[in-house]
Order: C-alpha cells, then sequence, then structure tokens
C-alpha cells in the first residue's frame, strides 16, 4: 500500500457526538421495564472481623423488599476476580498460585466494604432503607495493614492456602532464588565505585474514574443470564460467571455498556457476581445495582501500595554493574492480581538499562488494606519513582548528566525487553531525550538552576520508560475479529475489546478504512455482545491498537484478498498487481482500469443468472473476512518525561511548572487521541508523585474515600504541557504504532522527583512527596544546591 | 409536608411534578424522568458530573433539593443540541478532542456554558479556575481547556460580545 | 453507611422571617436550616447515626428579600441570609473595600458551590476551616439574629463558641451579617494553603491592618484550621500595633503564631507542619496586604 490517507490523521471520534449530547449510555443509564434494584449490605466498621450473627427478618419485613439474600442464599463457590488466571495456561496456573477466594456474600470479612449481605427492593430507595435494618454482629479480628504485620507469627491466616499471609512471591520454578534477573549481583556490586541505595515507599492510588461501577443483570424465561457491565474484558467475565454459576457459556450474556473510564479498575469482575446472585434470585426482572462514589471506592481495587528497596552498583566512568531489588506490596484481603504487580515492577525494570547483573525479588501480602490490583501502569510508577531516583542520585555522585547517562544506558534495539527472549524491535528513546530536553531547555535550566538563592527554587529533571504493547508472551495475547461487507461495499466490523474512552475504537476504524481503501465513513466497527463477538482477552497491558489493530488489520487484509481475487477475474490482472482505493479496485500500473467495489459486493450477495446470457453475474457470495489472531510479539514503547518545578522552602510546595512528555510510540493511528493518553497520564503520574495516597486508620478504615479528602490535580494545578510524538515506526505493529494507553503517567513520576532533587537537593523516598514531607526534609537537612552535591553539575 | 407540588421548566418543557422533598434534583432528572445525560459521580458536589445550570447558573444538582427548585429554569446537556445539530459549546469538545470517556462531558459543558454567559471571554486562568469543581480523570484538562477557549470564540454573535474580561485570577 | 438516597424528613416552607423564626421555636433542635444547602446535603447524606438527622429541613426558599449584598458607604455591607457566595463576587465594591473577603470568596469551594453556598452558612457551620468565616473574622462585623424574643447582634468575636457551635440560640434566624466600612488607610488580605487548588484549607490566615505610613496603627488577625474554630491571633496582633513594619517586626511576628495555636493531624495535614508554616502564611499576609493597599 502506498502512503496514508486516513491513518494518521484525526479522524473524527466515533463515540464523542453521543457523549456530548448525553445519549451515550453508561450501565447506570440502563432502565428496563420491571426493573428492581439491589443493595450490598457491606462491613464499613471492620476492616478484620468474622460475622457473628446475621439477622435478615427486618430487611425482609421492609417495605418493599422483594429479596434479600445471604452468604447462605446464593452459591457457596469461590470466585477471583480478576483474570490473570484466565490468561496462563493451566501448568503456569499453578505456578504462580491463583486461588478463588473471594465469596459473594462472606462470613469472614477482610476488608472494610466486604459484602455481607443483599437486597432487592421495589425502588433504590426501599433497598437502602431495608439495607439499614440489617442486623450484622461482627467479632473484632487483628487488623494488618503492612507486610511486616501480616507475616508476624502468629497472625490470623487470611486464606489456609496461603500460609503465613504470603499471597505471593516469584515462583522458584520460573525464577531461580524466587529473583528475575541474572548475572551474579553479588559479585558485580563488590566491583563497584558506586552504590546507591535505598528503603522506598510508593503508596496506593485510586483510579478515580468517573463512572462509579454499576449493573444490571437480569434471567429471561430461556434461564439465560444477562449482564449490562462495563468491564473492560467482557468475554473473560462472561467465562467467569459462568463458571461461578454453574452456567455454559452460552447461557451468559455480557452487554457491555459505555466505559466511563477505566484505568484497570474494570479489569475482570467487581460487582458483577453480587449483581448476578441477585437476578438469578429474581427470574424474569433485571435487577440494578449502582454503588456510591464511596462505595465503589473501598471495592475496586486500587494500585499496589508497599516498600521497594533498591540498590545499584556502579564504576567510576559511569557504566552500571548490578541492580539489586526487592518490592514487598500490600495486598488487600484477597488475591486478585497478587502475582501481576510483583511480577511486572521487575519486568519494567529489567527492560530499561543495560544492568549486566540484576536481580529482583517481587512479593505480595495480604494485609487488611482494600484490595489491590490493576491499575494503569501496573507496576511501572512505582519503579520509576525508585529507580529513576537512584539514577539521578548516582549521576550526581557521578558527575554525569542525567539525560546524557540515560542515552548511554538504555535498552535498544535487539537488546531484551521486560522478559528475557523478547528483544526491542524498535527505540526511539534517544530522540525522545533529545527532543525532550530541547523543549524544555535542559542544558541551559540544568546550570542555571545548580546554584540558587532566595526562597524559592526551581530545578528540572527527567526520567524515562518502558512499557508494554500487549502481554506477550506472559500472557494470552488473543483476539477474534470479522470484517463483513455489506452488498453496498461498506463494511461492519466485529470487535471485542472495548473503547474506555481513549479512542481506540475510532483508531481501529482507521486501521480498517485504510488497510480496506474504503472511506472512514463506510466502516463501522462495533464491540457487540458476548453472543455475537468473538473472543477477545479484553482492554489490558495497551493491548487494543498493537494487537487489535493488528487482528483488525488482518481480518480487513482478508477481506481485500477476496476483494481483489473477484476483481482480478473482471479485469484479467493478478490481485497482487491490484490496489483499492476509495472504494474502487484498480490496476497499480494503469489506475484507469478499475472497478467499483461495491459491483463485486452487490453481486455477491444478491447473485443472479442473467436470463438473457445464463451466466452468473460475478462471483456468488458475501465476503466475510475473520481472524483469529495471537500477537507474534512485542514491541514496547518507549517515553522521556521532564519536569520543572519550583519548590517554596518555607513551606514545602512544591509547583509543577512545566512538563514534557516526550513518547517513542511508533505511529500515531490518530494523534490528537494519542496526546490525549499521554496528557491524561500526566494528570495520573502527578498525582502519584505529588498528591495522591489512599490512607488508612488503625483500624484499617479508609480515611479518605471521596474527592473532598483524595487530592487529584485540578485544571489549575496541572502545568503547562508540552506533548511531542515522537514517530519512528516499529517494524511489527500495525502500521508501525506502538502502545500509548498506560504508559504516558510513568515517567512523570520520575521526572517531578528528580526535578525536586535538583531544585534543593534533596531526594524523598516516600510518594506522594507531600509539602509536609518537604518540608520536613529541608529542615533535616537544608536546601542544597545541586552544584554542590557529589561532583554533580 | 413529605411530598410537594411543583413545575420544573427543563429544556424548554414545562413538567408538573409531586415529588417527595427528600429528592435531590438529580435523583428527579434521572430516576423520575429518565433524563440521564445528568451524572451522578459522587453526590458530594466535588465532581460536577451532575452540573445543571438552574437559571442560567451551574449547581452541582446532587445538592440541590428538588423541592426547592419550584418554577425554576433548569438546562441539561440535553437542552443545548438542536436535534441533533450541536450547539457551539459541544461542537468545540468535539472538535477539540476534549471528549474521551465522556462520563464528565456533560456537567463540562454545562459549567462551560455557564462560564461564557458570565464571561463571553475568559482567558486561559480563567478557564481553568472555572473548571475547578468539574473532575476529569481522563485529559488531564488540557484538550478541555483549548475546547472552552474554541467554544468562547465560536459563540454565536460573538462580533456583539461585551468588552472582553481579561483579569486574572490569582 | 452514607447514602446517595437523602433520609426521610419534613420540608418546612416559612414565607417570612417571622414564620420561620416560629418555626425555629416549635421544632428547635429537631430543625435544620437550609440556605444554600451545600452543607446540609452532604451532612444529611454522611450522618453517622438518626440521632444526627433533623427531623424538619426548613428551606428559605420562600422568604423574601435575604439575597442582598448591599454596600452603603457610609455604614459598610449588609450580606442577607440568602446570599450566596457567587452574589458577594457580583457586588464590585467588596473587591475594593473588602479584598480579603473577596479573595476568600474567589477561591471557595468550585464555581456550583460559590453558586449556591451562602456566606452566613459559611459562618453557622462553624468549621474552623471556612475560608470566608476566616476572612470575616479578621475584618470584624457582627450578625443579626432574630428570634422569639426580637432582634439582637452578635460581635463576630463572639459568635463561634466551639467546633460546629455557635451563638445562635435554637429559635434563631441568622438574617444577615453586617461588616463595618474599613477605616481610611485600612486593608486586608487572605491566604491559605491547600493540597490541590480546589481543596477545603489546611491552614488559613486573613489579616486586616490599619495602616499610617508603614507603621500599623491597628490589627485583626484571623486563622483557621489552627483551634476548634477559627482563631483571633490576639497575642501577635499586639506584636504588631503601634509597630513599624519592619523585617524584624514581621520575623518576631511569624515566630509568635505558633505559640497562639492548637492545630491538630488531620486528613488534610499535621499538627507539627501546620505549626511551622503558620507563621510564614501569616508573614505573607500582611506582606500581601501592604503591598495590595
Amino acid at each position: 500500500m502506498s502512503e496514508q490517507a486516513i491513518v494518521g490523521t484525526n479522524a473524527p471520534r466515533v463515540d464523542v457526538r453521543d457523549k456530548v449530547t448525553g445519549q451515550a449510555q453508561y450501565a447506570a443509564d440502563v432502565r428496563l421495564p420491571g426493573m428492581l434494584y439491589g443493595k450490598v449490605v457491606r462491613c464499613w466498621e471492620h476492616a478484620h472481623a468474622r460475622v457473628k450473627r446475621l439477622d435478615l427478618s427486618a430487611a425482609a419485613a421492609s417495605p418493599g423488599v422483594v429479596r434479600v439474600l445471604g452468604p447462605k442464599d446464593v452459591t457457596p463457590k469461590r470466585y477471583n476476580s480478576s483474570v490473570l488466571d484466565l490468561m496462563v495456561s493451566e501448568s503456569m496456573h499453578d505456578m504462580l498460585g491463583d486461588i478463588d477466594d473471594q465469596p459473594i456474600f462472606t462470613e469472614h470479612v477482610k476488608f472494610q466494604g466486604d459484602a455481607i449481605c443483599g437486597i432487592i427492593a421495589r425502588s433504590e430507595e426501599a433497598a437502602e432503607r431495608a439495607a439499614a435494618k440489617v442486623v450484622v454482629e461482627y467479632e473484632p479480628l487483628p487488623v494488618y495493614l503492612t507486610a511486616e504485620a501480616a507475616k508476624a507469627p502468629g497472625a490470623v491466616q487470611f486464606t489456609p492456602e496461603k500460609p503465613g499471609n504470603r499471597a505471593f512471591q516469584l515462583p522458584e520454578a520460573m525464577f531461580p532464588n524466587n529473583a528475575l534477573g541474572g548475572g551474579d549481583v553479588e559479585a558485580a556490586m563488590r566491583e563497584a565505585d558506586i552504590v546507591v541505595e535505598d528503603a522506598f515507599y510508593v503508596p496506593k492510588q485510586k483510579q478515580c474514574q468517573m463512572e462509579p461501577h454499576a449493573y444490571v443483570a437480569k434471567v429471561d424465561s430461556g434461564g439465560r443470564l444477562t449482564c449490562w457491565t462495563s468491564s473492560q474484558m467482557p468475554k473473560l467475565v462472561q467465562r467467569k460467571l459462568a463458571k461461578l454459576f454453574d452456567l455454559p457459556m452460552n447461557l451468559v450474556k455480557i452487554v457491555p455498556t459505555v466505559i466511563g473510564g477505566g484505568f484497570g479498575t474494570r479489569l475482570g469482575m467487581i460487582s458483577e457476581p453480587q449483581a448476578c446472585a441477585m437476578a438469578l434470585a429474581v427470574p424474569g426482572h433485571p435487577v440494578k445495582l449502582q454503588t456510591l462514589r464511596e462505595e465503589d471506592w473501598v471495592i475496586s481495587p486500587s494500585r499496589h501500595p508497599g516498600k521497594y528497596w533498591m540498590r545499584i552498583g556502579f564504576k567510576r566512568d559511569g557504566s552500571p554493574l548490578a541492580c539489586d531489588a526487592r518490592f514487598e506490596n500490600y495486598k488487600g484481603g484477597y488475591y486478585l492480581d497478587a502475582s501481576g504487580t510483583a511480577f511486572t515492577a521487575g519486568a519494567w525494570l529489567g527492560g530499561m538499562y543495560r544492568f549486566p547483573a540484576l536481580r529482583y525479588r517481587g512479593e505480595s501480602y495480604f494485609t487488611n488494606q482494600g484490595l489491590t490490583g490493576a491499575y494503569r501502569g501496573y507496576g511501572n510508577p512505582q519503579t520509576n519513582f525508585v529507580l529513576e531516583q537512584l539514577i539521578d542520585r548516582a549521576c550526581a555522585g557521578l558527575g554525569a548528566d542525567p539525560v546524557e547517562w540515560r542515552k548511554k544506558w538504555h535498552k535498544g534495539v535487539g537488546d531484551d525487553g521486560w522478559c528475557p527472549g523478547v528483544t526491542y524491535p524498535s527505540c526511539a528513546l534517544d530522540e525522545c531525550l533529545d527532543r525532550g530536553a530541547a523543549a524544555i531547555g535542559w542544558t541551559e535550566k540544568r546550570r542555571k538552576y545548580a546554584r540558587q538563592t532566595g526562597t524559592l527554587r526551581r530545578g528540572v529533571g527527567v526520567a524515562v520508560m518502558n512499557h508494554t504493547s500487549g502481554a506477550m508472551p506472559m500472557l494470552l495475547e488473543h483476539t477474534a475479529c470479522t470484517v463483513k461487507l455489506n452488498e453496498d461495499a461498506t463494511a461492519e466490523i466485529l470487535f471485542a475489546c472495548s473503547d474506555m474512552g481513549q479512542g481506540s475504537h475510532t483508531a481501529l476504524k482507521q486501521i480498517a478504512a485504510e488497510t480496506l481503501g474504503f472511506p472512514f465513513e463506510h466502516v463501522q466497527l462495533s464491540g457487540g455482545t458476548s453472543d455475537v463477538a468473538g473472543f477477545d482477552i479484553g482492554a489490558h497491558a495497551s493491548r487494543t491498537i498493537y494487537v487489535g489493530g493488528a487482528a483488525v488489520k488482518k481480518a480487513c487484509e482478508e477481506v481485500r484478498r477476496q476483494l481483489c481475487e473477484r476483481a482480478s477475474l473482471q479485469l484479467g490482472v493478478p490481485a497482487e498487481q491490484l490496489d483499492i482505493r476509495d472504494k474502487r479496485i484498480f490496476v497499480q500500473a494503469d489506475p484507469a482500469r478499475g472497478i467499483d467495489a461495491e459491483a463485486i459486493t452487490r453481486a455477491g450477495v444478491y447473485h443472479f443468472v442473467d436470463p438473457a446470457t445464463g451466466e452468473p453475474g460475478g462471483v456468488p457470495g458475501q465476503i466475510q473476512g475473520y481472524v483469529s489472531f495471537f500477537a507474534p510479539h512485542n514491541s514496547p514503547p518507549f517515553g522521556a518525561s521532564f519536569a520543572e518545578v519550583e519548590v517554596d522552602t518555607e513551606t514545602g510546595e512544591v509547583r509543577v511548572l512545566e512538563l514534557v512528555n516526550a513518547h517513542d510510540i511508533g505511529r500515531a493511528i490518530n494523534p490528537a487521541a494519542v496526546e490525549g493518553q499521554l496528557e491524561g497520564g500526566i494528570q495520573q503520574g502527578l498525582g502519584f508523585v505529588l498528591s495522591e495516597e489512599i490512607c488508612y486508620d488503625a483500624d484499617g478504615r479508609v480515611q479518605n474515600n471521596s474527592f473532598t479528602d483524595y487530592k487529584m490535580f485540578g485544571p489549575e494545578d496541572m502545568p503547562k504541557i508540552t506533548t511531542i510524538l515522537v514517530e519512528d515506526a516499529d517494524p511489527i505493529g500495525p502500521f508501525g504504532a506502538k502502545s500509548v494507553g498506560e504508559s504516558g503517567l510513568v515517567s512523570p513520576v520520575g521526572a517531578v522527583a528528580n526535578a525536586i532533587f535538583h531544585a534543593i537537593g534533596i531526594q524523598f523516598t516516600e510518594a506522594p512527596i507531600t509539602p509536609e514531607k518537604v518540608l520536613k526534609g529541608i529542615r533535616e537537612t537544608g536546601v542544597r544546591d545541586y552544584g554542590s552535591i557529589g561532583g554533580g553539575r | 409536608m413529605k411530598n410537594r407540588d411543583i413545575t420544573l421548566h427543563i429544556n424548554g418543557e414545562e413538567y408538573r411534578l409531586n415529588v417527595a422533598v427528600n429528592r435531590t434534583l438529580l435523583d428527579v432528572l434521572r430516576d423520575e424522568l429518565g433524563m440521564t445525560e445528568t451524572k451522578y459521580g459522587c453526590g458530594t458536589g466535588e465532581c460536577g458530573a451532575c452540573t445543571v445550570l438552574v437559571e442560567d447558573k451551574a449547581v452541582n444538582s446532587c445538592l440541590t433539593l428538588a423541592a426547592t427548585m419550584d418554577g425554576k429554569r433548569i438546562t441539561t446537556v440535553a437542552g443545548l443540541a438542536d436535534f441533533g445539530r450541536l450547539d457551539h459549546i459541544q461542537q468545540a469538545f468535539v472538535d477539540e478532542a476534549a471528549i474521551q470517556c465522556g462520563y464528565c462531558t456533560p456537567g463540562m459543558v454545562m459549567k462551560t456554558a455557564s462560564l461564557l454567559a458570565q464571561n463571553p471571554d475568559p482567558s486561559e486562568a480563567e478557564i481553568r479556575h472555572a473548571l475547578e469543581g468539574n473532575i476529569c480523570r481522563c485529559t488531564g484538562y488540557e484538550k478541555i481547556v483549548k475546547a472552552v477557549r474554541k467554544a468562547a470564540e465560536t459563540m454565536p454573535g460573538r462580533a456583539a460580545a461585551v468588552e472582553p474580561c481579561k483579569e486574572v485570577v490569582q | 453507611m452514607s447514602s446517595r438516597i437523602l433520609p426521610d424528613f419534613d420540608l418546612l416552607l416559612p414565607q417570612s422571617i417571622p414564620d420561620a423564626v416560629e418555626l425555629l421555636s416549635a421544632h428547635r433542635d429537631r430543625i435544620t436550616v437550609m440556605a444554600g444547602g451545600t452543607d446540609v446535603m452532604v451532612a444529611m447524606k454522611f450522618a453517622q447515626s438518626p440521632a444526627q438527622l433533623p427531623d424538619y429541613v426548613m428551606s428559605l426558599e420562600n422568604v423574601p428579600g435575604l439575597a442582598y449584598v448591599l454596600f452603603d458607604p457610609e455604614r459598610g455591607l449588609r450580606i442577607g441570609a440568602k446570599a450566596t457566595v457567587a452574589d458577594l463576587l457580583a457586588q464590585s465594591e467588596v473587591k475594593r473595600h473588602y479584598r480579603a473577603l473577596w479573595h476568600a470568596a474567589q477561591t471557595f469551594a468550585t464555581g456550583q458551590v460559590r453558586n449556591t453556598a451562602t456566606v452566613l452558612g459559611n459562618l453557622l457551620r462553624a468549621s474552623p476551616a471556612g475560608d470566608c468565616s476566616c476572612a470575616i473574622y479578621a475584618i470584624g462585623g457582627v450578625v443579626v439574629l432574630h428570634g422569639t424574643s426580637g432582634r439582637r447582634e452578635v460581635d463576630i468575636d463572639d459568635f463561634w463558641l466551639s467546633y460546629g457551635v455557635t451563638a445562635r440560640r435554637p429559635d434563631e434566624l441568622a438574617v444577615e451579617l453586617i461588616l463595618p466600612l474599613p477605616a481610611a488607610g485600612s486593608r486586608s488580605a487572605f491566604k491559605r494553603m491547600t493540597r490541590t487548588s480546589e481543596d477545603l484549607a489546611k491552614l488559613n490566615v486573613a489579616v486586616r491592618l490599619e495602616m499610617s505610613g508603614n507603621t500599623c496603627v491597628d490589627a485583626r488577625l484571623a486563622m483557621g484550621c489552627v483551634a476548634p474554630t477559627p482563631l483571633r491571633l490576639t497575642r501577635t496582633e499586639a506584636l504588631l500595633k503601634g509597630r513599624e513594619l519592619t523585617a524584624e517586626v514581621l520575623q518576631r511576628v511569624a515566630a509568635s503564631v505558633p505559640w497562639e495555636i492548637s492545630p491538630i493531624d488531620d486528613k488534610r495535614s499535621t499538627a507539627e507542619y501546620r505549626k511551622q508554616v503558620s507563621g510564614v502564611l501569616l508573614k505573607r499576609a500582611i506582606q500581601e496586604a501592604c503591598g495590595a493597599a
């Protein structure tokens, strides 16, 4: 195919007219005849307790109540709301130790907000009034909020399958000595001239998607269970619900609703089991289950917090010798996603720099905090906060420029990516660093801010990152796509992977239109319900364009092949010498010779024999393309962020003045959408490093489950943003595209921390870096000119 | 009283309702009238997803008792488009790619309408100040700020707009 | 647990101030007054127990004539019970004569809340973090209350009794707030510290200075989030009065603040931090007031 007309343009987003007029239907907007309302009664008083007595009689007698459901009124089977168990082979499943430990309604409360029972009523108000009448007596249990507390001898065991409350550690069979990496770290460290080492704490961040979780579930007269949900993974939810309720998959239908923000929180299930258990109790009636914001907050998994220790050794010339790290994260009360982040935090570490020796150990411990699971970045911001600060600490000691050091030692084409054996097919990180440095005025500002006086001190900092494009080879990477041509040569595409608002369906439509040679407006793409759409693993791991786009492209290529073959019969030219543009199939060497695609598609559907000649009119059959696609590789994106900050040395307040995000995206299918991902990522990255953290009191009750008390960067807090799309086409990704969904938030974390270091000469080991911590640091060590630290410049 | 007869003028239509006094305006719009374009996001007046105009002023419908709105003129995002033709604010949000998940969008658009009614030519600082109170978790606000600016520039009858107000918010 | 559905209550809609006073008198502590409702609604949604819930909500919707913000160049500023924070900002004289209050109102909550929440409501909430309350405390003024035994004025200095408790008696309706006309040479400023721009204050401060040249003739200093109610820094005020505002005096003033306050650790900050920055914030407010003469 020659130059591209649609890929690379800001094609209009397919979903925005519905959204801007209020017509888009989110789950809470679904209204069905005869609808009942569900309410899950949750334990708000305790983070760890046993239910001694549950009395539902008053609630059952409350006006408008249809059913009350306790633990014994629903299936005794347990589930795992995460989906990692479906993404690995059975043998690996055992190795990773995934378990089903979540009951629909519990008698052992493991975190504040655990579900106790359910109410079904004729109105939401009636359900809430009845919920208030449920009587529960609890026997409080000791509350464990850290790994240290949970693994102490004598601690109450969360589940018999995980002795010592250790939910996960890197398995010996796969990672000798339970460590990821290779080489002799101890020996290498002995050779080091400079060793930097510290223990860090990384915070628990909330996705804060704007749409609180909501569901509708219904069992129809044929016994089919339908669930309206905004899960990022409708097909896996279908399988999980079928398993939980012992139904064949054809009797479980998922209707994906418009997703009001995901960021990982909708990866797998949240309250689908409760919603469906209620629907099963009242067949024929839809049940709507909506969560309150404060309820969503405690029941949906958040980013993994924990202790992160790291040490890195260098030769005097700056060459890195070894990196030794350990991340001990604090799970919530259930297993879900225990293996994921504990592994990936180390994978990103391994994928970043050319450490001759690396040893990363990752462990997850049950605690009575709220659940932890997938959150955009999935272990990467945690690693970025730690690794990138230690690199800058070393650079200060080595007298190395942080940009130059990174350019010299980052991994690139041909090096192993985050998974050994899967090499980087492309890397434009040097260009990211060069263009980002130029955009922020790196050289001049590094020099200028190295010596300062006064109350307000400025600094500039850099950080880099690598991420992933899909989860190959660690997890299943499978997507099905069907492309069908209507008789007027318009295309309808079925592709089950959700668009969470990032614009993926628009970009996929661009890929399809470009591949088919059809106008953008003549391609329709829909997610489809689970009974119609083919398999797709779901929207996670920044895979939708890289993997999904490749699947869509391949299915469209199949359609294109069929079109060209049929045209070839009429034109008398081999199919491979034909091209399609604007729905016209023509001879490459003689563009004037051609045939409209519509003539072929119409004849294929309305296939008649010419009564005069007795000859068939064209080739019969509707053209369809189908692919069941497995990603053959992984082309991770890289990124460099540059931050300029101003620190008020009297108050410790940090203002981010500018943030430059230069991103190695391969190819931007829809540049405005790509920018949107990076800009939104910055807001979440700045929150991670400066303002966001879920806090618990000593009893494990969340202290800030509202936007009043959990503070994200607002429009006035956001810095000047410069987004640089570095386009160096990847040889494997569709049209050269790599991923961008998660990675934008990662390196702003390290860049801001390093800018603070540059401004006041102090590094902070606990995120978020609040004014309280900054002022404490200043009072303890004093403000230091960066120019006076080590041999720094 | 536990219930009150009220009249609401919503998007140009008159609605005579008997509402329970403990219903918020958001409850009445969404649950009783089925006008689901206005969203519940937090219930505490922080996120602004439920923003509607009451007499041209942006308010959080989650913190407004419907029973106290008797006779009021209420505008939701569904009241802006004219049978599929977007108004200038909606069009600006579309053109500037200011919409991702879209859940905050109805509130953002209504907040913009309220801002531009008071200040037809807001500076970037004024736009950012006005948008505090509408949380977006997708966009980093960058393209939303641009969309508001574009909406100001494309406002019908802009040539006759009042003298620009350039005061910078501190 | 909290609920999106509000609890049951009876709505009362008095038509006049005497009507309202009568209802207050009849139902006393079982009644909550709603003007803007932004605080009342959240409090009802998040009430921990039925004891915290009112049986009656009295809306001032139909009480006429209370939405005014009137500036009288002879007597000062009158703010009616239904005047919203946005109404206050729309009154052009506020920015000129009561800069601290204007600034507090500017950054107060969000645009939607400013359009709904009332200035008097902020005083009546009696939160130590109220931004408008802090500014009004520094400016000074009286709250006008109407009760069964008639009208009375309570000086703002005597208005807040403890956390969430004011001098308003159960049968009284707060009708208006009157701020004095600033004397010549008077200037004021408001500053606050928050976690992000839109936030409740972790620390706020307002100053009103009567200046003669560079000499401070009189000073009122108010600080929030450092005690159960907004706090007057009277000892620190004494260090300012009659003094020329030199760097040394400002230094001494700043150093005095931590000794006058008793902040706590909470969700927004720590006691230690608040003490450490209290003097800095006050010093900056004084400097801003003088600079913005």
